[in-house]
């Protein structure tokens, strides 16, 4: 097994930073596959996740200028690495004025990813850093555990508001709740013209489930409503003209009933911490509602590609 | 006449005064007041004895500066000179020097002085428009511990401007403990020192390597790598951010202690750090004199083979097994009161002195080579006192001899008022 890779443009070399810090906060451990045309940073739903999974998927000619690896085996060409992802983007962050950057997979002692930086100084011979983080290699034989999760039919796909605002209301609602119940209101309205001549909008009627829950609810006009009622209070906020991307299997829903609400648990400190790790806002952001399943988060940061499932509470 | 200390300092010179309290406080949680004719020097020591601070402010620093020691006159024509023995707490006066920027901005004087007869240090802040702040902290009467040690015969003396070393401080975490200092003819590399933490998967292994020419001066007398606390040097970067002066870093093979030294003709700051010593043929003493309590003993027992005990001095594991007591072990010289006896200076008779003699007596027995490292323990610390002289013709002598600033304080008595 063999890896090298270099980057050495100041750029890639930051947006790389990002992304691992944003790994390091959607996952306290992740494992790392490398193959001869990406990197992924993994996530598996175990129960230890509490069942969220992650998957981030980044595309290696895009950040290196360099890149060799030999995986496993000539038909197995992978290498999946488990790491603390924190170690990661701590070791970058040193980083951040680099001529080069060089990661490779050593053993020195114990199995490491070894990141090396060569810095600007002020005198003519530069100073090397160098990181050795400690990696578990994952055999073969779990490697199943670790691929592309599929992505269920979505019941409702809507873009997200500005995170940064979702995630400052749903940090407040978070002291008040710990169940987020997702409601999505089927309604097809003014997007499908000639079907309807008016557009309802069915505000509320929430089953509650367990003390606390929140309300996530939305309908294909582009509105998402974040709501929390407790036993004195209910607070809602309310999100406008976010717009829906067109279902991919529009015909399946062609005779369903408009009426239709998907819904579903979700623990709200799962989102917080998803939203948490959103430093930057994403190029995309859309959400995926499965009836009762679960929350599918699809973002685009510029060329990486993140996607974050939090499941229905049982 | 008692012993006093009085001082006037302008709103700059308190923030270079403040920055150095709290560059002590990563050393220790209390730090004596030692004014003599050399100036005011801020000293302290860690808890396990493997590092010692001490930031010297000359009497040409202070707007004005006082003091002034007890002289006894006794019938043999031996006068002792009795200084102020004044030791504060770090919890009292790293309060009083917060918000430097704003003191600095904002205060037109400060007055520091002394008033023995109710134990009192008194720092007074002048602000404009007449209003005053001022703080009546008690001391505790103690004898301070000076380092003995001589920079000028160490084989290796680099200078460096502190931007390189708060580069390389942020390569580590606050947790590491422990980095070791690598150096060839040719360059020069901080690491950290995973020995502890090999069996530990999960902490990474972080190394900066710097080339010779990014350092003011570099000599290096002999490939060396020495491995020392790391929580210890951050401690002399504070004080840095004070002064503009570069940092320079004095050592020799491991074992033997590295001093970090900051040096602006005003203020001259030491920081002296054990060192780990090599995993050499030396027997590994239970025992040490840094550490006799008989709690230590049981501590050092379970340490691994091999680690002379100086590396247990300075592993900050034997630090967190120690307790936080008020008196840092002062048995170092209660040995030597033990040996010189009648010496008037060493006055600390607690209980701690039996257990004292049992653990000199019980060295001597026990290990043969222990003797090498009570010479390294004692030449660390002696007390301020008259009786450094015979201090010095003691067997426990110093492996390093003192340079002329500590010898030289009490050899006249003298008092000025």
């Amino acid at each position: 097994m063999k890896f090298r890779a270099k980057i050495v443009d100041g750029a890639c070399l930051n947006h790389f930073t990002r992304i691992s810090n944003m790994i390091a906060k959607l996952a306290k451990t992740c494992t790392l596959r490398i193959s001869p045309d990406k990197l992924n940073f993994i996530l598996c739903d175990k129960l230890a996740n509490g069942g969220v999974s992650m998957w981030c998927e980044l595309e290696q000619e895009n950040f290196f200028n360099e890149f060799q690896m030999e995986g496993v085996s000539a038909e197995n060409n992978e290498i999946y690495l488990e790491l603390t992802s924190e170690n990661l983007s701590r070791a970058l962050k040193t980083a951040q004025n680099a001529r080069a950057l060089k990661i490779k997979l050593t053993n020195k002692h114990f199995p490491c990813l070894t990141v090396s930086v060569e810095l600007l100084s002020m005198s003519s011979s530069s100073r090397i850093v160098t990181h050795d983080i400690p990696i578990k290699v994952i055999p073969r034989k779990l490697w199943k555990d670790l691929q592309e999760p599929v992505v269920p039919d979505p019941d409702v796909s809507i873009y997200l508001p500005v995170l940064k605002t979702m995630k400052s209301v749903v940090e407040k609602m978070k002291n008040i709740s710990n169940h987020l119940l997702g409601f999505i209101h089927l309604k097809v309205g003014t997007k499908y013209p000639g079907d309807f001549s008016h557009f309802s909008f069915n505000p509320i009627v929430l089953t509650i489930r367990g003390q606390f829950s929140q309300v996530i609810e939305a309908n294909l006009d582009g509105e998402l409503n974040l709501k929390i009622e407790t036993e004195l209070v209910c607070v809602t906020t309310h999100f406008k003209d976010l717009g829906n991307p067109p279902l991919a299997s529009e015909s399946t829903h062609e005779d369903r009933n408009v009426e239709h609400m998907a819904e579903v648990h979700i623990d709200i400190r799962k989102l917080l911490q998803f939203l948490a790790g959103q430093q930057v806002n994403p190029t995309k952001a859309l959400c995926n509602i499965v009836n009762n399943k679960m929350v599918h988060f699809d973002l685009l940061h510029e060329d990486v590609s993140l996607q974050y499932f939090i499941p229905a509470l049982s | 006449m008692a012993a006093m200390l009085k001082c006037v300092m302008s709103g700059s010179q308190v923030k270079v005064f403040g920055k150095a309290v709290q560059a002590l406080s990563r050393i220790s949680d209390e730090f004596w007041l030692d004014p003599s004719k050399k100036g005011l020097a801020l000293r302290c020591v860690n808890s396990s004895r493997s590092a010692y601070g001490c930031v010297l402010f000359s009497p040409v620093f202070f707007q004005h500066y006082q003091w002034s020691a007890l002289v006894k006159m006794s019938e043999n024509e031996l006068d002792t000179t009795l200084h102020l023995k004044c030791k504060l707490g770090m919890k009292s006066i790293l309060p009083i020097f917060r918000c430097l920027n704003s003191l600095e901005r904002n205060i037109e004087k400060c007055r520091i002085f002394t008033r023995s007869d109710k134990c009192k240090v008194v720092i007074q802040f002048f602000y404009r428009h007449g209003i005053k702040r001022t703080h009546n902290i008690c001391f505790q009467e103690s004898q301070p511990l000076q380092v003995i040690f001589d920079k000028n015969v160490c084989t290796n003396t680099l200078m460096i401007q502190p931007r390189l070393l708060a580069d390389a401080i942020v390569l580590f975490t606050s947790s590491q403990e422990e980095v070791t200092l690598a150096v060839t003819p040719l360059n020069f590399c901080l690491k950290s020192s995973n020995e502890e933490s090999m069996d530990l998967s999960n902490a990474v292994h972080s190394e900066m390597f710097v080339g010779s020419d990014e350092f003011d001066f570099f000599q290096i007398g002999m490939d060396t790598e020495i491995t020392f606390c790391f929580k210890e040097l951050k401690g002399i970067l504070t004080f840095s951010e004070a002064t503009h002066a570069p940092i320079s870093i004095y050592f020799d093979f491991p074992g033997k202690p590295l001093a970090l030294s900051i040096d602006d003709m005003l203020v001259e700051a030491n920081f002296i750090l054990a060192t780990l010593a090599d995993e050499q043929s030396r027997a590994s003493s239970p025992q040490s004199l840094c550490l006799s309590q008989k709690r230590k003993r049981s501590d050092l027992i379970e340490k691994k083979a091999g680690k002379n005990v100086t590396g247990q001095a300075l592993e900050c594991i034997s630090k967190k097994a120690a307790p936080r007591r008020l008196y840092p072990k002062e048995t170092l010289t209660n040995i030597s009161a033990l040996e010189n006896c009648g010496s008037p200076a060493m006055k600390r008779v607690d209980g701690d002195v039996s257990e004292v003699s049992e653990s000199s007596v019980s060295n001597t027995e026990e290990v043969p080579g222990s003797l090498c490292l009570r010479k390294f323990s004692c030449m660390f610390f002696g007390a301020v006192s008259s009786d450094q002289q015979e201090h010095f013709n003691h067997p426990f002598d110093s492996l390093a001899r003192a340079s002329d600033s500590e010898e030289d304080m009490n050899n006249g008595s003298f008092s000025i008022f």
